[in-house]
């Protein structure tokens, strides 16, 4: 059977040096790109299952490498790897359609769990356009307005804080995968400190009480114990 | 002579009228070349300042980012010379952990680079039920008395106004940074109440105090006094505390004597009562 190819774009050869070999020790066949251009080139010549694209790189940005590769009806699965965990940055990420994103310093071993993670949410409706790039979320009696940050349900809009929303977003763009506390966190808030977890729970109590979700008996999000949160409800998107 | 009376009459007029003009002109005109004198001046001692901060910021990083390193050399070098072994698997965990404690620097500046750009999020925060949580967390192990105080009267505390996540973060490392600092059997105090205007959290400890030299240091970024040297820490969490308070439009501040105690004060302001 073949290799699941993944394409790692990162101007920092100590980066690319290291990821790839460890990368084809997980299974994968991986082909480097060292700039955005290269990237687009490889793209085509490659061929990739998966896109593993950092952020800042000279000639071509990972943003504007993105934004071409969607524009163009591409919609290869893309993992971008943010520099700076700027919320705005991450924010921006989501609408331009990528799949995920990891702040650097990263563990190796949370790339490989990423990857697989989007390569089996895509794998089930392949060649189709992602959830990533639509604007409008669906599920059940809840609708989320991405670029205007806003939450309805049954057609009310809802009054909820910007990282309520935030986390709304991430967990539907995510549905039906348990996502851990401290990857939440990286995600969402772009920060990691010891204590922080309870930073989730609250906003998750937030969430809940404001979509009407009884947590023992969960519509939309589901306490994984021990290990996290899960988005139950199918999301499509909603045009 | 009408003509002519009357061409004095208009020069003099025209006279008196620019002598006013320049007397109503003049005193802005001196003010306003005194006031750019002034503007340069304090623009030259702000810069001055900021060279002086940056040039600190910058050794202090130095001085963060050497000793990992080092570590990490010499336990690299461990490793390249080691065999699979109880010893290899010592230098490999050596390793692990000066890489923990650079990826918490790291994490713990972009959290301040990060909190510079953020968004404003103004939603009224149960401080007491957020300082429960947070002594809750600072209560293991039990060799500290940490106590909380909610002060009930006139009124209960109202919420404070900010961003509960890192109101909680601020609160979190004053009580942290207070069991850093002082011995097993000291007392912690965490406190809460308002005067009107603000919302005061303190943290007071029986600890050994701060140095007075170093007490106008402590909220800067990557400081360590000369009694700080020995603890452990990213010399951020209270760059960290600051930058909260400000963020949130509030403040902070230390009163501390040495061989007595020291207590910090994170003033939020309060939403208004409806």
């Amino acid at each position: 059977m073949d290799r699941t190819r993944v394409l790692l774009v990162d101007d920092e050869k100590a980066i690319t040096n290291n990821l790839a070999p460890l990368l084809e020790r997980a299974g994968f066949a991986v082909a480097v790109a060292s700039n955005g251009e290269k990237a687009l080139q490889k793209t085509v010549a490659f061929a990739p299952d998966l896109i593993v694209l950092d952020v800042l790189m000279p000639k071509l940005n990972g943003r504007e490498v993105l934004r071409r590769l969607r524009q163009q009806g591409d919609w290869t699965p893309v993992i971008l790897l943010t520099q700076v965990g700027e919320s705005t940055e991450r924010a921006m990420a989501l609408e331009e359609g990528a799949d995920d994103y990891l702040n650097k310093p990263f563990d190796p071993h949370e790339l490989i769990a990423r990857i697989r993670a989007v390569l089996r949410r895509r794998g089930q409706s392949p060649g189709e356009k992602p959830l990533a790039m639509a604007d409008r979320l669906r599920a059940r009696d809840v609708t989320l307005d991405r670029p205007a940050r806003r939450v309805e349900r049954e057609g009310q809009a809802l009054e909820l804080t910007g990282r309520a929303v935030a986390l709304l977003e991430y967990l539907m763009l995510h549905a039906h995968e348990v996502l851990s506390r401290e990857r939440l966190l990286d995600a969402v808030w772009g920060w990691d400190y010891p204590v922080a977890t309870r930073a989730v729970d609250a906003r998750v109590v937030e969430l809940r009480s404001a979509l009407d979700d009884d947590p023992d008996a969960a519509r939309l999000i589901e306490t994984v114990v021990g290990q996290g949160y899960r988005f139950v409800a199918p999301v499509e998107a909603d045009l | 002579m009408l003509t002519l009376q009357l061409r004095a009459d208009v020069g003099m007029l025209l006279l008196l009228v620019g002598a006013l003009l320049t007397l109503l002109g003049l005193p802005p005109a001196v003010v306003a070349v005194y006031a750019a004198g002034r503007r340069a001046r304090e623009l030259e001692a702000a810069r001055a300042a900021w060279a002086d901060d940056r040039r600190r910021f910058l050794q202090r990083l130095d001085h963060e980012l050497k000793n990992p390193l080092t570590a990490l050399r010499a336990g690299l070098a461990n490793l390249a010379s080691l065999s699979v072994g109880p010893e290899r698997d010592t230098a490999q965990a050596s390793v692990e952990a000066q890489l923990t404690r650079l990826n918490r620097l790291v994490g713990n500046l972009r959290k301040l680079v990060e909190l510079e750009q953020r968004p404003l999020e103004r939603v009224p925060a149960d401080v007491g039920e957020l300082l429960t949580e947070v002594v809750d967390l600072a209560i293991e192990p039990p060799d500290r008395q940490i106590s909380l105080t909610l002060l009930q009267a006139p009124w209960p505390l109202p919420p404070a106004s900010g961003d509960r996540d890192l109101i909680f973060l601020a609160c979190y490392n004053l009580v942290d940074n207070a069991r850093k600092f002082t011995r097993p059997g000291d007392a912690i105090e965490v406190r809460a109440f308002e005067d009107g205007r603000w919302i005061a959290i303190e943290v007071a400890d029986t600890g050994p105090g701060v140095p007075e030299e170093d007490r106008s240091h402590v909220f800067e970024e990557l400081y360590r006094g000369d009694n700080a040297r020995a603890v452990e820490g990213s010399g951020l969490g209270l760059a960290l505390v600051r930058a909260v308070a400000w963020h949130d439009g509030g403040r902070v501040s230390v009163r501390s004597r040495e061989g007595q105690g020291t207590a910090f004060t994170l003033r939020l302001p309060q939403t208004r009562p409806t």
